[in-house]
């Protein structure tokens, strides 16, 4: 069937606005990305003060600060998780209207739109204040974290999405990276709400054991901070670890974040081209399905590097970088929404818990790992504190 | 319809309506044209806020 709808679509086709459809078969579609997105989060331009994300601002205030971290944050709410909840939600309560479906399809206009235009947010040298060590150690991690997981998801015969997209999630430290790496990979909608699972899971465990693990190695609080940016990631989750270190190295993750944050393109970048090559040396192997259906590199995702580079170059100001973020939670946003109603709960648990035994591992021997290097880079004298 | 493994597989009520139209299958033409719109409006979105402010208009 779906072969024939592509069939369709190409007798249709007039031009390549023709994908767009007609503003009447899209429209309930787009309201209903629309409703969702506003009512999940406070959104530029946007006045709505009943949202899920202010919801959660109220709870967060009930439970009160968990080393001086919001509850919530910890639990990675964010402008791509709230309507992804909301529509996860209202699909599996309500179903999805046929109506709508048309409208729900420019999810795939808004992945690439939104992966574009989030380019200008990496400036690269906004880490240089940092030095060189801490920048080498946040890459090395980086691509190791990411072979690692994608070399135990292989060993425990996880599906290739999967693996590629959680480690994409682990290894940059931010499960934005998981939808991000979705449209590349070619993953389903629920491996990549699995994977995201699993990255904030792992998190919420890394943040309680890499203090623990910190004393033994006896790591000095400010390279805690350090550590806690590169062993656990995710934001609020790494800053949790590190005050839970102490004061000092809390400050210091939040020195050391912008490290982890500005080479996080080449996390998905890297797992995208390992997995391209691996599909094209591999072209009739049928067990492979990461990235299958893509025939050459995708010219979007060169466009992202270009802008990237522009980005590096400090060609994007302030203004205008704050402008483009604001119209990427906008498109992100409405995505997210799409993608949530496409799901229903047993989608995301078909995947089952092999993703996170991987990411367990995976996330296990990164701190491991990290630990050890940041004690040798001691001893050596490379780091000082 | 077929699944990764050339298995039947069950409509998907969540995002296949009564024509067959699911919202999440994305390949062929129609991925190319969805991809070049992306394209367009956000490079189009970049250069115009980039240039404006270079402008000095905001």
């Amino acid at each position: 069937m779906s072969a024939t709808i592509t069939a369709d679509y190409d007798v249709r086709r007039r031009s390549f606005l023709t994908s767009l459809y007609s503003f009447k078969e899209v429209l309930p579609g787009l309201l209903a990305m629309l409703y969702i997105a506003v009512f999940a989060n406070n959104l530029p331009g946007v006045p709505n003060p009943f949202t899920l994300q202010n919801l959660f601002y109220w709870l967060d205030g009930v439970v009160g600060p968990l080393h001086h971290q919001p509850l919530f944050q910890l639990l990675n709410s964010n402008f791509v998780w709230n309507p992804l909840l909301l529509g996860l939600i209202i699909g599996n309560l309500f179903g999805v209207p046929n109506r709508w479906k048309r409208g729900l399809s420019y999810i795939h206009m808004l992945m690439p739109l939104g992966i574009i235009m989030l380019a200008p947010h990496f400036m690269v040298f906004q880490a240089a204040k940092l030095g060189v060590v801490p920048i080498v150690i946040c890459t090395i991690f980086l691509f190791l974290t990411a072979s690692l997981t994608l070399y135990t998801a292989k060993l425990l015969g996880l599906d290739d999405r999967h693996g590629a997209i959680i480690a994409g999630g682990l290894s940059t430290g931010d499960p934005h990276a998981c939808a991000i790496l979705m449209p590349l990979i070619k993953a389903k909608g629920g491996q990549v709400v699995n994977a995201v699972v699993c990255v904030i899971g792992f998190g919420l465990i890394a943040m309680i054991v890499l203090p623990l693990v910190g004393r033994v190695f006896g790591i000095p609080e400010p390279l805690m901070g350090l550590a806690s940016v590169v062993g656990v990631g995710n934001g609020a989750q790494a800053l949790y670890a590190a005050f839970g270190t102490g004061y000092e190295a809390g400050r210091y993750a939040v020195w050391y974040d912008v490290g982890r944050h500005v080479i996080m393109p080449a996390g998905f970048l890297y797992v995208f081209i390992v997995m391209f090559i691996r599909k094209l040396r591999n072209r009739h192997n049928p067990a492979i399905l990461a990235t299958r259906g893509i025939k050459r590199f995708p010219t979007w995702l060169g466009v992202f590097i270009f802008f990237w580079v522009l980005a590096c170059l400090h060609v994007f100001k302030e203004p205008a970088h704050h402008a483009i973020f604001n119209l990427v939670k906008w498109d992100f946003s409405l995505a997210a929404a799409a993608l949530g109603l496409s799901l229903s709960f047993k989608d995301i648990t078909a995947a089952g818990i092999k993703g996170f035994l991987v990411t367990c591992i995976a996330g296990g021997l990164r701190i491991v790992l990290l630990l050890t290097a940041l004690s040798v880079c001691i001893k050596a004298g490379w780091l000082t504190v | 319809m077929y699944n990764d493994r050339g298995g039947a597989m069950k409509r998907n009520s969540h995002t296949t309506d009564q024509t067959g139209f699911d919202y999440m299958t994305n390949k062929g033409k129609e991925e190319q044209d969805r991809d070049l719109c992306g394209l367009l409006i956000a490079s189009f979105l970049i250069l115009a806020l980039t240039i404006i402010q270079y402008a000095g208009m905001y």
